[in-house]
C-alpha cells in the first residue's frame, strides 16, 4: 500500500533542478512539462552551452595536439568546429588525439565521455570542465 | 574502422578501442625510449589488423582481443621492458614466445 508514493516522488525531485534554466531557454511553453527527463540530452541545447564555454587559448592548444597527432601541414585549416573524422581521424587516431590530450592538459578523460567526442570544440570544451574540477 | 563520428560504435569496437587506450596508458609508465617503440608497435598492430581483418569475423577479433588483453597484463607489470615481448607477438610468430 506505502510503496506506491514513494516512485513517483523520487522521479520529480531528481530532474526538477535543470528544468529551471532549460525550460525557458528552449521555449517551450508548457511549463507543466517539468517531468520530461530527456530535455537535457537534446544536442541542440548541447552546441548552445559549447559555444560560449571553452577560451580560445585551449581550443587554440588542442588544435595544436590534433594537428601535430594527425601530422597535418601547419597551415592546414583546424578550427574549433573541425571533426575529427573530416580531418581524416579514424577511430584509433581519435584516441590517440584523446590521450595527447590528457597528458598536454594533466587530467584525466574517462572512457564514456572520450568516445563522445568528434570535434575540437567538444574536446576543448571537456578539457576545461575537467579542467575545472582539478581546480576545485 | 569507419569515421568516429556519427555512427555509433558496435560493442567489440568500444571493447577493441579501450583495449588501445590500455596499451597507450600502459605505455606511459615506461621509460621514454621503450615508450616510443611500444607505442609504434601498438600502434602499427591495431591499424594492420583494422585493416586486414574482415570486420564480420566476430570470433577472430574476439581472440585477438583475448590476445591482447593478456599482452597488455604482462605489460602492465612494472618487471616488464615491454619491448622483447611485444615485439615478438606483433610480428606474427606466437609460438616463439610461450
Amino acid at each position: 500500500m506505502a510503496s506506491t508514493t514513494g516512485a513517483s516522488l523520487k522521479f520529480t525531485s531528481l530532474s526538477s533542478s535543470f528544468k529551471q534554466t532549460q525550460v525557458p531557454l528552449r521555449g517551450v511553453s508548457n511549463v507543466n512539462s517539468v517531468s520530461f527527463p530527456s530535455l537535457r540530452m537534446r544536442p541542440g541545447s548541447l552546441r548552445f552551452r559549447v559555444s560560449c564555454a571553452a577560451k580560445p587559448e585551449t581550443v587554440n592548444k588542442v588544435c595544436e595536439i590534433v594537428r601535430k597527432q594527425l601530422a597535418l601541414p601547419d597551415d592546414s585549416p583546424v578550427t574549433g568546429e573541425s571533426k575529427f573524422s573530416t580531418l581524416g581521424a579514424d577511430s584509433l587516431d581519435t584516441v590517440e588525439i584523446v590521450m595527447g590530450l590528457e597528458e598536454e592538459f594533466g587530467i584525466s578523460v574517462e572512457e564514456e565521455s572520450a568516445q563522445s567526442i568528434s570535434t575540437v570544440q567538444d574536446a576543448a570544451d571537456l578539457i576545461e570542465k575537467l579542467m575545472d574540477k582539478n581546480c576545485a | 574502422m569507419g569515421a568516429s563520428k556519427g555512427q555509433k560504435l558496435s560493442g567489440l569496437q568500444k571493447q577493441v578501442l579501450s583495449l588501445y587506450r590500455g596499451f597507450l596508458r600502459a605505455a606511459r609508465s615506461k621509460p621514454c625510449e621503450d615508450r616510443c617503440q611500444i607505442e609504434s608497435i601498438v600502434s602499427a598492430e591495431f591499424r594492420r589488423n583494422s585493416k586486414q581483418v574482415d570486420r564480420k569475423n566476430f570470433f577472430y577479433i574476439e581472440y585477438l582481443l583475448r590476445r591482447g588483453k593478456k599482452q597488455l597484463d604482462q605489460l602492465k607489470s612494472p618487471d616488464t621492458m615491454g619491448l622483447s615481448s611485444l615485439n615478438v607477438s606483433s610480428s606474427q610468430k606466437q609460438n616463439a614466445k610461450t
